[in-house]
């Protein structure tokens, strides 16, 4: 046996068979992988977004599984809440927790998970994943539905940009449905990818409201402090930021920064700290797990985000969630996020932020911006999950209707879209692959593959276990030897 | 007591015989098909026919003769240490569990696991080369603490049958095992 | 919210997340890629223009074929050490004198280097090469003459294309350090040791300081400059036409391609360039943020 695993102890799952049954009766149900280089343990958005949507689609009845690399030691499959199932598959990681690609390495394993789980919809998430991208190539090759969410914003100039657009247009030019969070994210999609935007829909990322609630008394009134929480790179427009704090700092001597975040461009505001003697006023948190992140919020009077490139920004939501006065960029996507009430958005300059942050500064001295807990309330209701799993489910309803191209007429597809070098070059990898599902449908038949217990979807034995605990445990103890996570998104 | 066909996860056939000795003693043996004549007979031919086209070149006798010691002395290790034939498991209730492997050359292996150290049996899911595959383990009890587990014993390694094998030796074993706790 | 829900005419479509709208999530409106713009910012090229400028690539080919026709002349004892010597020396007084002139015409705020310092470093430069000119001489002597070629050949090309053509400074570290590679490779097969020394200082003057003058000229008077350019091409030319007629013809062809058929054929691409700019590209910081810091 290859994979030996830590073994402990069931965590029993929260009871939400009552919503289940509830909402259980109206559709189809669906068998969703969802495919990621990105997952726990790794954190993130797309992270944060697979696990959160899964939760939901499970909770409304449809058995979903996830599929990602292993990471470190944790190969194999496991369990998290509510019986999510995850598959860490033992596939090679090459640059920045991405997987190497050939195309093929990984269809004996995919079609393993896709067969014994009887997928009916594949769904892959961000195009730097190579294994979303591989996924999809060989569920189309096996027949299934796919369906591909992107996560972030790409440009057109850099030769980079070029040849992932170029993968990006081949991976989902017979792709049967594509989501995106915003409505820019959609553009530079269908742009990049060269789509038709009719298979295009935009489902917004969601916060947990209940994870982001205001309490005034952390804050200290005799000062007003500016909270940034995000990644320490260039991106996120950190440069601005070491522009912005002395130039503030020394206009008004009650202003605190808090600063919530690594990464490489820390030296900057370091170093701006070290000229203008902040270090009392301004504070470096250091790397912050996601829940500490409401610990750093509620001490703040304004959120500011500084991003140069944003496809759908959730920090402001969540910023905003805890009754702050938000102020950021206007790039990508962020003007689509708040309303114009609850953000002030700037030009991505020194000079624009600065006037932006002494607008809100003031209307916070004045005392005329409207208290934490309703600015709350009107943020609680715009993004949550079950809508985007409302939605996504929608999506799924689609595509299970729509057919899967058999090969000649992908060929056409790939030979018409994508130009006629990488066309017919991936019209070849695409007869390789399918020879290589014949080659491996004979050596493994899929009938002698055993059908995976269903622990989640339609007669899930998860939630079957909560009601009739004594009867289904002697039936079935593999979700005793599941190690059962749960994680705190 | 019959045999039971089943299949194991490549689709060979494999059988399964359940024999009960007592209400809290049970044996469960997996038999693999023995070695096929016609299977060794490919080998034996393809390894000579190799031997006879290198020794058509060299002229040199002695290639026939290792390819003779080389089919030999591998059937030999290969029905001694690779080719396993039955797999069993006697579960005794208050004792423990003992697992042997009997190879194709007759020679067996045995294992004791005491009850003591066993915190349960249980049906668990592994890669297995490029399968995912079900696969019946014993969770090992850890000493220093009463809720873990200290390491997992595969069952049936060697014939590596499919589920509704593995389910049918899976309740029988909690049977016996629930009984005596 | 549905994927497949009839859109209502009666509200228009706004471009925003937080509200919900009574339109479908694939709905694709009207104002559909409204922010994306093409070739913003685009630079129309004129043809003389660019031509001009490639003359620039030109002169630089033209430098090389100058310094390997002195070469072959030196190699087939056409041309006495001694002579290129003092006609070197005699173009160096010349070229700095020009050179001075040209900066004290435009601005002379920075001359913090002395002529005294110029004669200097020249003076070390000279007696060290001329020291080392025996050691440089049997340098490669192990190597095999085609060996010597090919590498000379190879870091001549290596000088060209890495050359600063563009910004207006002293050619680069690698390209100067390319040609003087190859011409201490070249040089040290010729007949003597003093031949070597005047190899060499050719070499420097070519490589180092023509380069120094031409972009003087370029700055201060581009009509000359581009005078110069074509004088330094016929030169090339015909000093190559004078050994070998094919070569010539080879390296004639060369130049019109660079300099004539190269900007042709930028201009023509020109008209297909399709650069797209949206909401989406990431935001540039074209500010100075140094000045927070130092």
């Amino acid at each position: 046996m290859g994979q030996r695993r830590k073994v402990g102890a069931v965590k029993a799952p929260s009871s939400q068979r009552d919503s289940a049954d509830a909402s259980g009766a109206h559709s189809r149900k669906h068998s969703i992988c969802m495919v990621s280089d990105f997952f726990y343990p790794n954190m993130g958005g797309v992270e944060s977004h697979i696990y959160q949507l899964s939760q939901c689609l499970i909770e409304k009845g449809h058995k979903v599984v996830i599929a990602t690399h292993s990471y470190g030691r944790r190969t194999g499959i496991r369990y998290l809440t509510n019986g999510l199932k995850v598959y860490y598959l033992p596939l090679q990681v090459m640059y920045n927790q991405s997987t190497a690609t050939t195309c093929f390495h990984s269809l004996p394993l995919l079609r393993c998970v896709f067969v014994r789980e009887q997928i009916t919809v594949v769904h892959a998430h961000s195009s730097f994943s190579a294994m979303a991208h591989d996924s999809l190539f060989h569920a189309k090759t096996m027949g299934l539905n796919t369906v591909f969410t992107d996560h972030s914003l790409f440009g057109f100039a850099d030769v980079s940009s070029v040849l992932t657009n170029k993968l990006l247009t081949i991976s989902l030019c017979d792709t049967n449905h594509i989501v995106c969070v915003s409505y820019t994210s959609k553009e530079n999609t269908v742009l990049r990818a060269a789509l038709n935007p009719e298979i295009v829909s935009v489902i917004p990322n969601a916060v947990d409201p209940t994870d982001f609630t205001p309490d005034p008394s952390q804050r200290q009134d005799d000062r007003i402090t500016i909270v940034v929480i995000s990644r320490l790179v260039y991106r996120k427009g950190i440069d601005l930021l070491g522009g912005i704090i002395p130039e503030l700092c020394l206009k008004h001597p009650d202003l605190h920064f808090l600063i919530g975040g690594e990464g490489p461009k820390r030296l900057v505001l370091e170093e701006v700290r070290e000229k203008y003697q902040l270090h009392d006023r301004v504070r470096l948190l250091g790397a912050l797990e996601h829940k500490d992140v409401r610990g750093v919020l509620v001490q703040g009077h304004i959120f500011l985000n500084t991003s140069l490139t944003e496809a759908f920004c959730m920090a402001i939501v969540e910023g905003a969630s805890c009754g702050l006065q938000v102020v950021s960029t206007r790039v990508g996507g962020i003007p689509e996020v708040l309303p114009e009430d609850l953000i002030t958005l700037c030009e991505p300059t020194v000079r624009s932020l600065c006037d932006g942050l002494e607008k809100v500064i003031a209307k916070q001295r004045s005392a005329s911006v409207p208290p934490p807990g309703s600015v709350h309330t009107r943020v609680r209701s715009l993004y949550t999950w079950r809508n985007v799993a409302e939605r996504t489910e929608k999506v799924y309803d689609r595509v299970a209707g729509e057919e899967v191209l058999p090969l000649a007429k992908r060929f056409r597809r790939l030979k018409s879209h994508c130009g006629p070098v990488a066309g017919t070059i991936f019209a070849f990898v695409a007869i390789l692959d399918f020879l290589f599902l014949l080659l491996l449908q004979w050596l493994v038949p899929d009938r002698a593959m055993d059908v995976a217990v269903d622990a989640t979807g339609p007669g899930g034995l998860w939630r079957q276990k909560t009601g009739k605990r004594s009867e289904t445990e002697s039936k079935r103890a593999t979700k005793q030897a599941a190690e059962t996570k749960t994680q705190t998104q | 007591m019959e045999d039971e066909a089943f299949t194991d996860i490549s689709g060979k056939p494999i059988t399964l015989d359940c024999q009960s000795h007592s209400s809290f003693c049970r044996e469960f043996t997996v038999s693999s098909p023995k070695v096929s004549i016609g299977k060794v007979m490919v080998y034996t031919c393809s390894v000579w026919l190799v031997a006879y086209s290198v020794f058509f070149f060299t002229q040199n006798t002695a290639v026939l003769s290792s390819a003779i010691i080389v089919t030999l002395v591998g059937m030999m290790l290969y029905i001694h240490f690779v080719k396993v034939d039955h797999e069993s498991l006697l579960v005794i209730g208050s004792l423990g569990l003992q697992v042997s492997s009997t190879y194709a050359s007759g020679r067996e292996v045995t294992t004791f696991i005491e009850m003591d150290k066993i915190r349960d049996i249980v049906i668990n899911e592994a890669i297995y080369m490029h399968q995912i595959i079900y696969y019946l383990c014993v969770l090992m009890k850890d000493q220093s603490e009463p809720n873990g587990v200290s390491g997992v014993v595969p069952l049936f390694q060697s014939s590596k049958p499919r589920l509704s094998c593995l389910v049918k030796v899976y309740k029988s074993c909690q049977e016996v095992v629930s009984r005596c706790q | 919210m549905g994927a497949d829900g009839a859109p209502s005419q009666s509200v228009p479509w706004r471009k925003v997340l937080w509200e919900r709208q009574p339109f479908p999530d694939n709905y694709v409106d009207q104002r559909f890629l409204e922010e994306l713009r093409r070739n913003e910012g685009i630079r129309q090229y004129r043809y003389w223009a660019v031509v001009k400028e490639a003359g620039f690539v030109g002169q630089q080919l033209s430098c090389v074929a100058v310094f390997i026709t002195l070469w072959l002349y030196m190699e087939q004892g056409l041309l006495a050490p001694e002579v290129l010597l003092w006609t070197s020396l005699s173009c160096a007084m010349l070229g700095y004198g020009l050179h001075q002139a040209l900066t004290s015409q435009a601005e002379s705020g920075c001359e913090t280097r002395t002529h005294l310092a110029d004669l200097q470093s020249a003076a070390l430069f000279l007696s060290f090469t001329f020291g080392f000119s025996p050691v440089l001489k049997t340098l490669t002597e192990s190597v095999s003459t085609d060996t010597v070629y090919a590498m000379s050949a190879v870091m001549l090309l290596a000088h060209l294309v890495s050359f600063p053509y563009g910004k207006p400074s002293p050619p680069g570290s690698l390209s100067l350090n390319a040609a003087l590679f190859a011409s201490v490779c070249l040089a040290s097969r010729l007949p003597g040791a003093l031949h070597t020394f005047a190899m060499l200082t050719c070499a420097l003057l070519v490589f180092a300081l023509w380069p120094c003058l031409l972009q003087r000229l370029r700055e201060n008077a581009p009509c000359q400059f581009t005078g110069v350019c074509v004088g330094v091409c016929v030169g090339g030319v015909g000093g190559l036409a004078s050994q070998s007629l094919g070569g010539a013809v080879l390296f004639s062809l060369a130049l019109v391609s660079v300099t004539l058929l190269c900007p042709l054929l930028l201009i023509w691409l020109q008209r297909h360039k399709d650069n797209i700019q949206g909401p989406w590209d990431e935001a540039e910081i074209h500010e100075d943020l140094s000045n927070f810091l130092h």
